[in-house]
């Protein structure tokens, strides 16, 4: 068995897990970060894209509201290449309590929420397909943020300054001597090979499931409440701003344009389970009926892709008792030397994806205090890797870049616009033979047609480069589409079946997927 | 409103059901207009003629399986039509090829074994009735294949369709083939086109042939030609002096659009009108009788009046199907009812990608006759007819072919038609 030694060990690849590892090498430490499957695939992969301005919080929790003032002006400096700058309405509709609006305002000044009061007819104009019957209109800061190329940008970064990431490496225990915890056992997800690791100070930064880990450690009490929300991506850009309802935060209250599409999100139901993903029919359907009250004929939109996430709602059973969901949306940072007299151990959870970076700066704060030598954070001026020039992203960029090279570039997937040499180098950099990586890497296949033409190329494209046997070819082929049908059977109507049926013809009819040698050993086997 | 034309019959649907009939039609006497809002499925299907393939293990032969499947499936088209309706539809077919616009090209195949061609995956697809230029991949021959691609062409990964070969036991390599090309993406129609050019192909062949060894069939893209593949195809075989074969690629599909082009020149050979370019948006009904539809075309309405009408439009794939956000269900082009809808309650969908989908067998209701059910002078054909999953069957075109023409025949029959006329 393979030992890895190092200072600290990061479990969780999601936004705060990477964040760390990123934090921890820019202080000069050895870092190893690890997650059972690929980065930002949980809860940070399945959100809706939201950079917050605070607004969602003045009211309600307004110390959340200046957290996300003060890192929503960081990262879009740090990780401007990831960010596209939207900015945001609070909207009042005819199904909100018209009293909300002014102590919005009035909770926008108090935490520094930078928010201006705009016409509605200014509103209209910067987005026509606003429903007319809004009556107030409040413009504020929101971004979009591309979390997987931001959580992969840190994990290069840190993999620059010698930190060493292993995606799809399960915990499968926690070494614990006396009252130290000394490290982890993991166990790799292709070849089922364990590895070591020897770490001065392990992080349990992994969200939803860090009851799951701390028990590993025998710490009992971690309480994470699971809050699952659905989402939907629609196939057009229908606002170019993100819209939120001016009231008390809610169900189906925001749509953010993110890239070629627009979600809308979310519900909130409480479950048991963090890797429960099922999608309530009743779910989808209040979440086309809130996106009509926005944007009137929002349902004749396709709805290209459903998801659910899990928000990892922390409530401490060693802490006094703290009933509702709006307090736990702060994160927590659990030093359980202190907590629980166990050395070398730090559990960060809770928090949301706009603070992603303050807990990461939180946390290493305390393990530098474990590791003794106080290094300072530099986090909040370090761009990450890509954004170095401090632009942010624009819509049309790739576009741009496509009509430059007409002629020359092969493009692989019409739908995001992805050159051939731009996937080849995501698969050669990645090494890996999971089309689903890649399609988090480059966006491929999340457009309109959702692979139907362009994961047969990149199945073909990877089977060339990396000299893969036919079987593992297939398998990431076969993979892909089984994943995909995951997040579009629940949402399938009109158009979108119809796109999905040609799909089915290419597949089923055209290449005959379901009967690859493959398909047919599945068949057979038990 | 543009103006008003007559038609004893006017059939929707450019797809190969619709063409078919409309074409059966005017060869047996009627005033026919086939009218659609776009060419159908031909562009995107692989251009055999797919009887039955999976019934859900893979058929040998479909003539031997249709009588355990109809009984298995009542509400199969296959149980209305039986099978000596496709086998009469694919003679008629066959003829209507070789009387056609592309001179040389031939169906080959009957309903008593299917051929096994390879996809562009790699995996043996059966089929019945195929364009000769894909005889060679037949792959009850084992002989050797060299499958050759090119880089240009995103749309057909060779290697991929050659180590899948392998896996099932034919051996099977690939080579790059070098292409003269102006630009870095070649869709399968671009590259047709390039195969029509003699001296073109004629230098294409010369730097192929280095890189073949004996013994070798070889199976290309099938992108051999548009405007004239009969020449294309045999001018490679004669010029690599071996077995060529295509294999379909990815949509746009060249194979698809010469069938189109050959049922479109029956349809016009025989004095049939098409018209492309307008969607059905109303219809017009006098009691249990549909009377007229109306067509909208940039910016203007046309209205249809017919004796009768063949409803070949098309399920849910070209949208005459529509399943709506609020989950109701309905037939766009005349508002027929439909059958083959889960039950309320049930799931529309299920989570098994792999697994049938129980909204997969939605069509217009049709009574034994293919009859609309509500509408006594509409026929229906094709994938609007409930009962069938045709992109897992393998049973698309012997639907469409037998449907289209026993459509044809009902109206002929009933019109007072010359008889014999459509046969």
């Amino acid at each position: 068995m393979a030992t890895l030694s190092t200072d600290v060990l990061v479990i969780g690849g999601g936004a705060t897990g990477a964040g760390v590892a990123w934090d921890a090498a820019l202080r000069g430490y050895d870092v190893v970060l690890v997650d059972r499957f690929d980065l930002a695939e949980g809860t940070s992969g399945r959100f809706h894209g939201l950079l917050h301005s605070g607004g969602r919080y003045a009211v309600k929790d307004p110390h959340a509201a200046e957290e996300c003032v003060h890192e929503n002006r960081i990262v879009r400096n740090i990780a401007s290449d990831c960010i596209e700058d939207i900015g945001g309405f609070f909207v009042t509709t005819p199904w909100d309590d018209p009293e909300y609006a002014d102590k919005f305002a009035q909770g926008c000044r108090a935490t520094g929420v930078d928010c201006e009061e705009i016409s509605p007819s200014q509103a209209f104009r910067e987005e026509p397909r606003l429903n007319p019957s809004i009556s107030r209109v409040f413009r504020v800061p929101d971004a979009n943020i591309d979390v997987w190329k931001t959580v992969w940008a840190m994990a290069r970064g840190a993999q620059e300054r010698g930190a060493r990431v292993l995606p799809y490496h399960a915990v499968v225990g926690i070494h614990r001597t006396g009252d130290q915890v000394t490290g982890a056992r993991l166990r790799g997800h292709a070849t089922g090979e364990e590895v070591d690791v020897e770490a001065r100070v392990t992080v349990n930064a992994s969200g939803a499931w860090a009851g799951q880990i701390a028990e590993m450690a025998g710490i009992e009490g971690v309480r994470v409440l699971p809050g699952r929300g659905i989402m939907i991506a629609m196939n057009h850009r229908i606002v170019n701003t993100c819209i939120n309802r001016c009231q008390m935060p809610t169900d189906g209250d925001i749509i953010v344009p993110m890239r070629t599409v627009c979600i809308i999100g979310t519900t909130d139901e409480h479950t048991d389970d963090p890797d429960d993903h099922h999608v309530p029919p009743t779910e989808v359907d209040q979440m086309l009926e809130d996106g009509e009250k926005l944007v009137p004929g929002f349902r004749e939109a396709r709805a290209l892709r459903v998801w659910t996430g899990v928000r990892p709602l922390f409530e401490d059973a060693k802490a006094s008792d703290t009933q509702t969901r709006d307090v736990t949306r702060a994160h927590a940072l659990l030093d359980h030397a202190e907590r629980d007299g166990v050395n070398g151990f730090v559990t960060i959870t809770g928090g949301k994806l706009t603070t992603f970076r303050l807990m990461a700066e939180d946390t290493m704060t305390a393990v530098s205090r474990h590791l003794g030598d106080e290094r300072p954070c530099l986090t909040k001026t370090e761009p990450l890797p890509g954004s170095e020039d401090h632009a942010t992203y624009m819509l049309g960029e790739r576009l741009e870049r496509k009509e430059k090279h007409l002629a020359d570039e092969q493009l692989i997937c019409e739908c995001e616009l992805i050159p051939r040499w731009k996937l080849e180098e995501a698969i050669r950099r990645r090494a890996t033979t999971n089309l689903d990586d890649v399609r988090r890497l480059l966006r491929l296949a999340m457009g309109p047609c959702q692979g139907g033409f362009c994961i047969y190329r990149a199945a073909g494209i990877l089977h060339g480069l990396d000299g893969l046997s036919a079987e593992q070819a297939d398998e990431s082929l076969l993979n892909f589409l089984k994943e995909r049908w995951k997040g579009t059977w629940p949402i399938l109507y009109g158009d979108q079946l119809r796109q999905t049926r040609l799909d089915e013809w290419i597949f089923q009819g055209v290449l005959d997927v379901q009967h690859l040698p493959t398909a047919e050993a599945q068949e057979v086997s038990p | 409103m543009r103006g008003e034309l007559h038609y004893d019959v006017v059939v929707i649907g450019a797809g190969t059901a619709g063409l078919v009939a409309g074409a059966r039609l005017a060869e047996g006497g009627a005033r026919v207009c086939v009218v659609a809002k776009g060419v159908g499925s031909t562009h995107l299907a692989p251009g055999t003629i797919d009887v039955l393939g999976y019934a859900p293990d893979r058929v040998v032969s479909p003539s031997g399986a249709m009588e355990e499947f109809v009984v298995r499936h009542p509400d199969h088209p296959y149980a209305r039509l039986g099978v000596d309706a496709v086998a009469e539809a694919v003679r008629w077919f066959e003829a209507r090829v070789e009387a056609g616009p592309v001179p040389g090209y031939r169906y080959l195949g009957d309903l008593d074994r299917n051929y096994l061609l390879p996809t562009a995956l790699g995996a043996l697809r059966p089929s019945a009735v195929i364009p000769e230029t894909m005889t060679a991949g037949d792959s009850v021959v084992m002989d050797r294949v060299c499958v050759v691609g090119t880089r240009t062409l995103r749309d057909f990964h060779a290697a991929l369709c050659a180590t899948n070969l392998n896996r099932v036991g034919i051996p099977a390599r690939s080579v790059e083939a070098d292409i003269e090309v102006d630009r870095a993406d070649q869709n399968s129609l671009g590259l047709a086109r390039r195969f029509d050019d003699p001296s073109w192909r004629a230098a294409f062949a010369g730097r192929l042939a280095l890189k073949l060894q004996a013994d070798e069939r070889v199976g290309l893209p099938a992108v051999l030609g548009i405007r004239d593949p009969h020449s294309a195809w045999s001018d490679l075989e004669h010029r690599l002096g071996r077995s060529v074969f295509e294999i379909p690629t990815l949509p746009p599909s060249v194979p698809g659009m010469r069938l189109y082009e050959i049922l479109r020149s029956a349809l016009r050979a025989a004095g049939g009108r098409l018209v492309l370019g307008g969607e059905v948006v109303s219809a017009d009904r006098e009691g249990s009788r549909v009377t007229a539809v109306s067509t909208h075309a940039a910016g203007h309405n046309s209205r249809w009046a017919a004796e009768w009408f063949v409803l070949a439009a098309g399920g849910f794939n070209s949208g005459a199907i529509e399943l709506d956000s609020h989950w109701a269900t309905q037939d766009r082009v005349l508002g027929l009812p439909l059958r083959g809808l889960p039950a309320p309650g049930e799931p529309r969908f299920v989570g098994d990608y792999l697994a049938e989908q129980p909204m997969s067998r939605v069509g217009v209701a049709v009574d034994a006759e293919l009859r609309a059910e509500g509408a006594d002078n509409v026929l229906v054909a094709g994938a609007a007819l409930p009962g069938a999953v045709p992109w897992r069957e393998g049973s698309g075109e012997g639907i469409a072919l037998a449907s289209g023409s026993r459509a044809a025949q009902l109206v002929l029959a009933r019109s007072g038609a010359p008889a014999g006329a459509a046969a």
